[in-house]
């Protein structure tokens, strides 16, 4: 007895955070997961379900896993070549002090403010949209448009390079010199070094970042809100759509399946992004 | 290089290579660099453009933009200091006594980062109590849980740093109580990761929009998207002012914590971690 | 270990084969510098290796050591001098075509690959099939008796594990010199005697010419064939371990190998010396000033019981079959006298003794005010 007191004696100390992470985490979660199997009137049901992974609703996931895998893939590749250029570069201290500080803050820096930014750009009135008309070559008289999902995936490598950047720069860091140069002492050629040590070591980080920014991308809601207003269809608009009212009433809780799906999709990607890392965790000690 | 081939010891030859070696080719990491630094200050050269000069100056006097802006900082200050109360003794208490919790800890708050804020504020819209709905309180409650993940991951990290347990020992084998050894040994060797902590949680909410919009409060970055609709080019200018300011801050606040854990023999302040950055407003 | 290390060895020559019946490679460098801005790290360093030679380069930090070796190896290039193997000109030579086997400090195994694929790896570069580079592989862990660990990753071998691997994928693929970068600096004390032994035999069973850089004395002086000290960029002495301990040429070798006591004593004319009553001649460089310390190894002092005699004992410090006494003198100068455990059981602390120099010439250097 005297025992199990003293642990709670000690577990005192975690009740405050136990308490708020239960009323502000735990609770509204359960609600979600809860509401999206329930109807209207309480009652257990499928029909949300049913109804999520169907018709725009399955539509609009898919529409967000095309999305969150394009604009974690493309980035991925981009901020590992910038990641590169910046790790390589010969009297780089202060290149890479600057590009670090600045990649905190686009990677921190989207939604709306970020919308009207490249509206200026390459809106339909942009500055490079104007630029390229007067050179002779109207984009939009082409078929390009901000407000679609190629104009969205312009927008969204904003943030996700830089994230990117700061994500995979450590682990650049942390290819040991003396690997390259054992390699190089053993007959190893640039090529050689990336294909058999270099690319391995770094494999897991990479993959784990890209999956990282997979569920950012994912979980995006105000850039493309601002940019298309809702017309093209991605889950995060939807379940934000229930809230504005924009629904018929009494199917609310689609809206719950809907963010359960979400979640369920993340979960896994983080799930993955946790093996790999403590994989690199390791190889890189 | 045959030459050198014939005085090895017959067995194994060394590999032969053909080609010259370019080691770290400059003009491609410079081509790349200047690739990147084009796409991501072009926008920002347009939008000014595009705002005008004229634009900041009305940004100020817009409707709205005081009272937006002054609700956005009343929930920075009330998160922040929620957040701080709460991680802060927490992560410290777990150091210390609960060390098995750690794991337990890590794995909650790195939750918020996992769960899409749109979703998160349809279950909580769902559950909350009306009077709490109905004031913007509820706003920096749920901001203290996504502020969370980065909060405790600063102070965490400066915990670690520090070999908490050996100190407080210390400070108590010299007889400092328990006030004492937190207020004097343990939180001014944690300035950073609080300061750390402080400007992440700042930057979160100052630019958080999904939640804000959804449950229907004019903050700031809601006030940017809404005012779109009539004037253009004042919001344009609010958000170039509101990316310069938060690189302003970043940056006084990186400088400040650098020097002053240059003063007790540590290095520059980094203040971001690999987890994944929730301030974007999405 | 000692009986594997010396079988294992035998098999690794046929394993491997003897450096060839030429008897090996001969390296020379010749007057290299480099400066790395204004700190001369290497300032005219020239050292001739025969084949089959190890010689090792001892020094503090700082002193190039490492710099020369890496120049050897093709990670740095010298701003003048160059490096001859076998009386051909290297220095242009990329540093993945010179053939040389390189162990470095520590953690310079793949992470990615196991003990075995790190070993052959070499091999693989050089095109050797999957079927005979492995093994080849797995003899030349069994030879640094590693064979049970073959498919482990580094991270699951401990220091000196990990750094007998380095050593077995540097000779997988037969270099024709051997270059160790302080290979044993980061292991702890015991494991680092057993790996000196085991790294000596394989390189006088293989002949292989070996370059070692290290800061421990103790590791050069047991290993080597010739040791070279270094300081500043430049070769203070290359010789034969005994030669370095019994002949230092300067005051820097004679105090950084071994232990040195310092004598005050005078200058006089006709290069002699006179300290603690006795006139010697002086071998070696004689400083500028009149003024200077004479220098005495442990066991050149003459130490005699009697009254009133020139020191008293402070402290007696007992290292098996010597005993090392600590003799205050006039003039608040201590010196350290090594005596027989036998005999020095009968000096106690406080005793009275006299303390007198050899008869043969000494090293003088400079009095060092402190």
């Amino acid at each position: 007895m005297p025992k199990l007191l003293r642990g709670l004696r000690r577990a005192a100390g975690v009740v405050p955070f136990g308490v708020y992470v239960t009323l502000g985490l735990f609770a509204p979660m359960a609600a979600v997961a809860i509401g999206a199997f329930e109807d209207n009137n309480g009652n257990f049901t499928f029909s949300n379900v049913k109804a999520a992974t169907h018709g725009i609703y399955l539509h609009g996931f898919w529409q967000s896993i095309v999305l969150s895998v394009l604009t974690s893939v493309i980035p991925g590749i981009l901020g590992l070549m910038i990641a590169y250029a910046l790790y390589t570069a010969k009297r780089g201290r202060v290149l890479r002090q600057v590009a670090i500080t600045a990649a905190g803050v686009f990677a921190n820096f989207g939604g709306v403010p970020l919308a009207f930014l490249f509206i200026a750009t390459i809106g339909s009135s942009g500055l490079v949209s104007q630029w390229l008309t007067t050179l002779g070559f109207d984009p939009y008289a082409h078929g390009f448009t901000l407000y679609s999902l190629t104009g969205v995936v312009i927008v969204y490598l904003y943030f996700q390079i830089p994230l990117m950047v700061l994500v995979i720069l450590p682990a650049l860091e942390g290819l040991r010199p003396a690997w390259r140069e054992a390699a190089e002492n053993l007959g190893a050629r640039t090529w050689d070094y990336w294909r058999h040590v270099g690319g391995p070591v770094l494999l897991p980080s990479f993959l784990g970042c890209v999956l990282l920014l997979f569920g950012s991308a994912l979980s995006a809601y105000a850039t493309t809100e601002a940019l298309t207003n809702g017309t093209i269809p991605l889950t995060a608009i939807q379940i934000g759509s229930f809230l504005n009212g924009n629904v018929i009433a009494g199917q609310e809780n689609i809206g719950k399946a809907l963010g359960l799906g979400m979640v369920v999709i993340i979960a896994v990607a983080m799930l993955i992004y946790v093996v790999l890392q403590r994989r690199a965790a390791k190889w890189l000690r | 290089m045959a030459a050198i081939a014939q005085e090895a010891p017959e067995g194994i030859a060394p590999p032969r290579r053909q080609g010259i070696v370019f080691r770290g080719s400059t003009v491609w990491r410079w081509v790349v660099l200047l690739v990147a630094t084009v796409y991501f200050l072009l926008p920002l050269w347009a939008a000014l453009r595009f705002a005008g000069i004229g634009a900041f100056g009305s940004v100020v006097s817009e409707s709205g933009f005081t009272s937006s802006l002054a609700l956005s900082v009343r929930l920075a200050v009330i998160t922040t200091l929620i957040t701080i109360v709460l991680m802060l003794p927490t992560t410290v208490y777990v150091h210390l006594r609960l060390p098995k919790l750690r794991r337990l800890l890590e794995g909650i708050t790195i939750l918020p980062v996992v769960i899409p804020p749109v979703v998160l504020i349809v279950g909580v819209l769902a559950i909350a109590p009306g009077f709490i709905k109905a004031t913007s309180l509820l706003l920096a409650l749920e901001y203290v849980i996504l502020a969370m993940p980065f909060a405790y991951r600063a102070i965490d990290a400066g915990l670690r740093a520090l070999d908490l347990k050996t100190i407080v020992e210390a400070s108590s084998s010299l007889g400092a109580g328990w006030v004492s050894t937190l207020w004097r040994v343990v939180l001014p060797n944690l300035r950073t990761a609080l300061l750390s902590a402080v400007v992440l949680t700042v930057a979160l909410v100052l630019g958080e929009f999904t939640m804000a919009s959804l449950a229907l409060f004019e903050t700031f970055p809601v006030w940017i998207y809404v005012n779109s609709q009539t004037s253009g080019q004042v919001s344009v200018a609010a958000s170039l002012l509101a990316l310069f300011v938060t690189w302003l801050f970043l940056l006084a606040i990186t400088m400040v914590g650098t020097r002053q854990s240059r003063k007790t023999g540590g290095r520059e302040v980094t203040l971001f971690t690999v987890a994944r950055q929730e301030t974007r407003g999405d | 270990m000692t009986t594997n290390t010396t079988k294992n060895a035998a098999a690794a020559s046929d394993v491997i084969g003897q450096a060839g019946p030429g008897g090996g490679t001969s390296v020379l460098l010749q007057n290299l510098t480099r400066a790395f801005g204004v700190t001369r790290a290497l300032d005219g360093l020239s050292i001739e290796m025969a084949p089959g030679e190890l010689v090792a380069l001892l020094g503090p930090s700082g002193c190039g050591k490492t710099t020369a070796l890496r120049i050897v190896a093709g990670f740095e290039t010298a701003d003048t001098g160059s490096v001859l193997v076998n009386g051909k000109d290297i220095s242009s030579v990329p540093a993945a075509k010179r053939d040389m086997g390189m162990v470095f400090q520590s953690y310079s195994l793949f992470p990615n690959m196991s003990a075995l694929d790190n070993v052959a790896f070499g091999l693989r570069m050089r095109k050797i099939g999957p079927a005979s580079r492995r093994k080849r592989a797995s003899d030349l862990l069994d030879m640094v008796g590693l064979a049970p660990q073959a498919r482990q990753y580094p991270h699951q071998l401990s220091g000196g594990q990990q750094q007998r691997v380095a050593l077995a994928r540097a000779l997988a693929i037969q270099p024709r010199v051997l270059l160790l970068d302080e290979p044993l600096s980061a292991l702890d004390a015991k494991v680092r005697l057993q790996l000196r032994e085991q790294i000596r035999t394989l390189q006088q069973r293989l002949g292989t010419t070996t370059l070692f850089v290290t800061h421990d004395q103790e590791e050069a002086l047991s290993m080597a064939d010739r040791v070279g000290v270094m300081r500043e960029g430049r070769l203070e002495q290359i010789a034969a371990p005994d030669e370095l301990y019994t002949d230092p040429a300067t005051a820097f070798v004679a105090e950084f190998v071994g232990v040195m006591n310092r004598i005050p004593g005078e200058l006089q004319a006709g290069d002699q010396v006179t300290a603690l009553g006795s006139t010697l001649p002086v071998r070696g460089h004689r400083p500028e000033e009149s003024a200077v310390d004479v220098l005495v190894r442990p066991e050149g002092l003459g130490l005699e019981v009697v009254e009133n005699g020139n020191g008293i004992v402070t402290t007696r410090t007992f290292l098996g079959s010597v005993t090392r006494v600590g003799v205050q003198l006039s003039g608040d100068v201590a010196v350290q006298v090594d005596r027989p455990s036998v005999e020095a059981a009968a000096l106690a602390p406080g005793a009275s003794v006299e303390v007198s120099l050899p008869a043969h010439p000494v090293l003088v250097a400079a009095r060092r005010v402190s």
